[in-house]
């Protein structure tokens, strides 16, 4: 389990990164905390090249408040996330999703960007990404441009980025006006991907819902924000959790896999959302934070 | 105390080690990253090994072309089968059982490749990047053959074969009898069924295995450092194979990162490496990778029994059918043969029970999957998870307490010795002292009530029972694998005390995490009177000892200490003989202990170093006659070996959003006889519970139709980290063997009773709906399908 040959840059710039990958002609790939980038290279799965490191290209790494968004450095580590103040406060969903990203010893190294750009479809910043509709944005050959999250992931361990763009920076717009929130993981063991998530926020008024949120992953070979579950919950009160998990149920199509079934992920994904949705009531009726 | 070790006062007196929970030796370097395992061998100039493996699970090797690969940058040589068939001797899995065919095993398929996974070609190189790089340059061609994945299709007369030679896949067929138990099962009063299955395990140790053979051209001798807890059969088997006298074939196992019996046998690429050395005249190196590990390693656990276990009117079970089918894998393994695991099964079904009638009948069966061997526990997780089934189905069919229903039919004390339906005979242990005290501990009528009222509001909350007894510490009367013929009933202890005072215990036993050189320290300091910190313990080396196998089959400490307490004995005796003189003092009036020998109610002593320097370094003090070298060697058989046995408590709760079963309690109250140190005791009970858990609700080996390994990762076979195994309690019961040092083989109890005990509480927290469990491990997938067809039975 070695690593087939390849070469290998850190450069110092992002310009000068991108123009290392042009340079390897669609066979270089950029290396971020390497957490995902490693196993594949060591299985061979993956035979670049060239090998871009990123992590001597400094300003890389930030989390800062831009007006009503979070503005997060590619590689901005998990743990970093984990345990900013700022995060916690302005993207509560993401705070409590990030124990769940495998262990510690591999959020200490994993990125943002990695995460986003490797495109697990049950790892949960890509689901976060599309939860919180975050612009992603990437420098290429011709220059920068902005990706909404949705479009970004494209199946399972694909994204839309070309093969000499990198991804710098990924902006999150806050949920402001969102009182309640809820997140909801289950995995075989701890800190293993998620054989079923969903996340959840909703905004209230006069005790019934008049904005909704809903993303979910494990379940088909994206991460999904479920717009028809988001309108059914506009006017939706207290009682409606199981209501929302015969919605939720109905909207997903997941595969079966040597782990569990089809019809296993579905009902549980179900469970979930009643779970997710008495928990952000809870929250948005000023229960316990 | 057992028979002839009297109790003398100086033994009052002494500071008493044995049973004290001193703190392991080896943990310090272990800890701190100094341990030296067989990877960390830097022989000079020493060439790494790559293995090409198979992808096809049955096919014959119609070419193979290795011409690119050899005029790859750093590639040294290339083996196939037919360029070593020459040099090395197949070793066959032999033994006198009848209905046994024993599969050669070779350095490197040979003809045909019969699992995915199976090594190929070797290919070395200046390093392992270079090897494998040259990997993927070699052409195999095959011509596929039909793949035999399913034991019950592998047995058909029309199955395809996997040993031409065998004439079928049975590989192994037995049959075990005592009464009619057909007939006595239907004239019982109530009797319960089933077909229960466990699937296929991977004994993962964190270590890989991992060999180096480092090759001494002034010697023409061969040191193979291995990953092994045989090392002693290896060196003996390949000292056969390869025509090598045991002079020049030395083989030695380092510290060892866990082998929990994926260690245990001897395996191909072994052979290879030894016989690529001595062709190369070069030191070689191979480490697995977990893929190769995963694939390669010796499987186990992969049984379908269906079972009939009739009563009488009060709960007494009388009499027990079975019909067992072993998964064995493509290749019988040496030296334990396909056999040790499903006959483990069928000899260990009637428990610690007085079952009157019967019968078991047993069929290992090869398929095109990697071969099986031991894993802690052998056969009796197993073995242990139907009998307690079957335990409880029957207390619900009889309305009688699972607690209840054990305690009617286990073997009591006054009842020892007692020979089992399928003939094992237990000695005096403790069965219902275990089951009693695990009662106490888990406050099972508090345990109870607590369910009442979890099941009132609904919750899906279970107890679970489970009572086993195992053999452990075998002597040379029962062979460890039914019918093999090596020894694996003594061990030789070799204690030495130097002209510097030091003392050194070399044994032939090779701890791979069991403490050994903590515990058999503990057993010398007492009996010989040396302090425990002068004491170095010497294993896992085949230079150590004339003969030795190794640790396996819980024998280590009952063979292992048995030898050093009558090693000690003897060299006590010695040095009170050298202070008798220095002390001008009666032999029988000297008392040595801490180091030191004293003539008795005096202060006059003399210290192992005075002694030592008056033996070996001083040319007057002692009499010519009387400088009996300071050492002393004793070769230990318990002869029968002895009994161990415990009872499982589990307490479960099932979510029923998840499926997932979260262990609330968990309590074992073991026998193990004399307890040389509580605190290892407890972690191999731990360690052991742990695997017993991945057992029942995680971990298993996924092979599809066409024998393809889907589950070739640690995140795809699931093997539960520390965080899913809940707090352990320990109760000890020490009732002290018949056999030197009263001590009793613990270290695969922990998974014997595990499966049972979590399989009986989920069954019981699910009783509600109706469902049963037969089939481990209980993954979330299985119960919820277990859960939707009972809601919709229900439903009807
Ligand atoms: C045992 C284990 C368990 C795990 N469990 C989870 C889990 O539960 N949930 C979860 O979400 N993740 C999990 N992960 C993955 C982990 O979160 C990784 O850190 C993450 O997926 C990749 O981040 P990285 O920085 O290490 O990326 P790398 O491994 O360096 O790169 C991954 C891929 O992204 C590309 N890439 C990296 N950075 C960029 C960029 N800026 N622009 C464009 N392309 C880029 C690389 O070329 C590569 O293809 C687990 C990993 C392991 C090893």
């Amino acid at each position: 389990m070695k690593p087939a040959a390849f070469a290998y840059c850190a450069p110092t710039s992002l310009d000068e990164a991108v123009r290392a990958l042009q340079a390897a002609d669609g066979d270089g790939k950029v290396m971020a905390g390497g957490q995902s980038l490693m196993p594949l290279l060591n299985f061979r799965m993956t035979r670049p090249t060239m090998v871009v490191d990123l992590t001597k290209i400094p300003d890389l790494s930030f989390i800062e408040q831009r007006g009503d968004r979070v503005a997060i450095g590619a590689l901005t580590r998990h743990a970093d996330l984990e345990f900013s103040a700022l995060i916690a406060e302005r993207l509560p969903v993401m705070s409590a999703a990030m124990p769940h990203v495998a262990h510690l010893a591999i959020r200490n190294r994993g990125t943002i960007g990695g995460s986003l750009s490797h495109a697990d479809p049950a790892a949960e910043l890509p689901m976060l990404a599309v939860f919180y509709s975050a612009t992603i944005r990437a420098q290429g050959p011709a220059g920068r441009r902005d990706i909404a999250a949705e479009d970004f992931f494209v199946s399972a361990l694909a994204t839309c980025l070309d093969p000499d763009e990198i991804v710098f920076e990924i902006e999150f717009p806050v949920l402001e006006t969102h009182t309640g929130w809820a997140f909801e993981e289950v995995s075989r063991r701890f800190g293993d991907f998620a054989l079923a998530c969903i996340a959840l926020s909703i905004e209230t008024r006069d005790g019934a819902i008049v904005d909704a949120r809903v993303a979910v992953m494990g379940v088909a070979d994206t991460p999904l924000r479920l717009r028809d579950a988001e309108q059914a919950l506009l006017g939706a009160r207290g009682d409606a959790a199981a209501a929302f998990g015969a919605v939720v149920r109905g909207c997903v199509a997941p595969n079966s896999d040597i782990h569990v079934s089809a019809d296993y992920r579905r009902a549980l994904i179900g469970a979930l959302a009643e779970k997710a949705f008495t928990r952000a009531w809870q929250r948005a009726a000023g229960g316990p934070k | 105390m057992s028979k002839g070790d009297s109790v003398q006062p100086a033994d009052l007196l002494r500071p008493r080690h044995v049973g004290q929970p001193i703190r392991r030796t080896e943990d310090p370097r272990l800890l701190t990253g100094n341990g030296e395992y067989t990877a960390d061998r830097k022989p000079d100039r020493v060439l790494h090994v790559a293995f090409r493996r198979s992808e096809q699970a049955h096919a014959t090797i119609v070419a193979i072309d290795t011409a690119q690969a050899r005029a790859a940058p750093g590639v040294v040589a290339v083996f196939t089968a037919e360029d070593v068939a020459e040099l090395y001797k197949p070793i066959i899995p032999v033994s006198r059982m009848a209905n046994y065919y024993a599969t050669p095993i070779v350095a490197l398929a040979t003809g045909k490749v019969r699992y995915v996974g199976e090594a190929v070609v070797a290919v070395i190189a200046e390093d392992r990047y270079l090897a494998e790089d040259a990997l993927e340059l070699i052409e195999i061609d095959y011509a596929p053959l039909g793949v035999v994945t399913d034991p019950e299709d592998a047995a058909a007369a029309d199955a395809p074969l996997l040993h031409d030679e065998a004439g079928t896949n049975v590989l192994v067929a037995r049959e075990f009898k005592k009464g009619d138990a057909a007939a006595d099962i239907a004239a019982a009063h109530t009797s319960v069924r089933g077909r229960f299955r466990m699937t296929r395990k991977a004994p993962l140790a964190m270590e890989p295995r991992s060999y180096c053979a480092e090759f001494d051209g002034r010697r023409e001798a061969i040191t193979l450092y291995t990953s092994s807890n045989i090392p002693g059969i290896v060196r003996d088997a390949l000292a056969e194979s390869l025509d090598l006298p045991g002079s020049r074939l030395r083989v030695v196992a380092p510290d060892v990162g866990g082998s929990f019996g994926s260690k245990g046998s001897l395996y191909p690429e072994e052979i290879l490496l030894c016989v690529a050395a001595r062709k190369l005249r070069r030191s070689l190196k191979w480490t697995a990778d977990r893929l190769e590990d995963i694939a390669s390693s010796s499987q186990s656990f992969a049984e379908t029994i269906e079972a009939e276990l009739g009563f009488d009117a009060d709960g007494v079970a009388v009499a027990l059918q079975a019909d067992v089918t072993g998964d064995v894998g493509a290749y019988s393994i040496y030296p334990w043969t396909c056999a040790l695991e499903p006959v483990q099964v069928v000899s260990f079904l009637p428990g610690p029970y007085k079952i009157k009638s019967y019968r078991g009948a047993v069929r290992g069966v090869a398929t095109s999957k990697p071969p099986t061997g031991p894993y802690r526990g052998v056969g009796r997780p197993i073995s242990t998870f139907v009998t307690e089934r079957l335990m409880d189905m029957a207390a619900k069919a009889l309305g009688i307490d699972p607690l209840e229903i054990r305690r009617r039919n286990l073997v009591r004390d006054d009842e020892f010795p007692y020979r089992i339906a399928s003939g094992i005979i237990w000695d005096r242990t403790g069965f219902v002292a275990c089951l009693d005290a695990a009662a106490e501990a888990a406050n099972y009528a508090a345990l109870r009530q607590q369910q009442a009222a979890a099941r009132a509001a609904g919750r899906w909350f279970g107890i679970g029972l489970s009572s086993y007894a195992e053999l452990t510490g075998i002597g040379s009367r029962i062979a460890v694998a039914p019918g093999m013929p090596i020894n694996t009933g003594s061990e030789t202890a070799k204690i030495r005390i130097d002209s510097t005072g030091a003392i050194t215990a070399t044994f032939g036993v090779a701890s791979h995490g069991q403490g050994l050189e903590t515990t058999l320290a503990q057993v010398i300091a007492d009996d010989l009177g040396a302090r425990f910190d002068d004491i170095r313990v010497v294993q896992g080396d085949s230079d150590g000892v004339p003969m030795s196998t190794g640790t396996y089959a819980s024998r280590s400490a009952v063979l292992g200490g048995g030898a050093a307490k009558h090693a000690s004995v003897l060299l006590r005796e010695k040095i009170k003989r050298v202070a008798s003189h220095l002390l001008e003092a009666a032999v029988d009036d000297i008392d040595v202990a801490n180091g030191f020998a004293r003539v008795a109610g005096t202060d006059r002593t003399v210290s192992f170093k005075q002694v030592a320097k008056a033996v070996y370094s001083d040319m007057k003090t002692l009499p010519v006659e009387a400088r009996e070298e300071l050492e002393a060697s004793y070769t230990y058989d318990p002869i029968n070996g002895t009994t161990a046995c415990a009872t499982h408590l589990a307490a479960v709760e099932i979510d029923p959003a998840s499926c997932f079963v979260k262990v609330l309690k968990y309590v074992v109250a073991e026998d193990c006889g004399r307890i040389i140190n509580p605190m290892i005791v407890d972690g191999q009970v731990h360690g052991g519970v742990a695997q017993g858990i991945g057992a029942a609700l995680y971990e298993e080996m996924i092979y599809d139709d066409t024998g393809q390994l889907l589950s070739a990762s640690l995140v795809d076979y699931v093997i539960p980290s520390a965080v899913e195994i809940p707090h352990i309690d320990v109760v000890h019961i020490e009732s002290e063997s018949a056999v030197a040092g009263g001590f009793r083989g613990m270290g695969e109890g922990g998974t014997i009773g595990a499966p049972a005990a979590i399989a009986n509480a989920i069954a019981d927290a699910l009783a509600p709906l109706g469902i049963d469990v037969f089939e481990l491990p209980v993954t979330p997938e299985r119960l919820f399908r277990l859960i939707e067809i009972a809601r919709s039975q229900q439903q009807q």
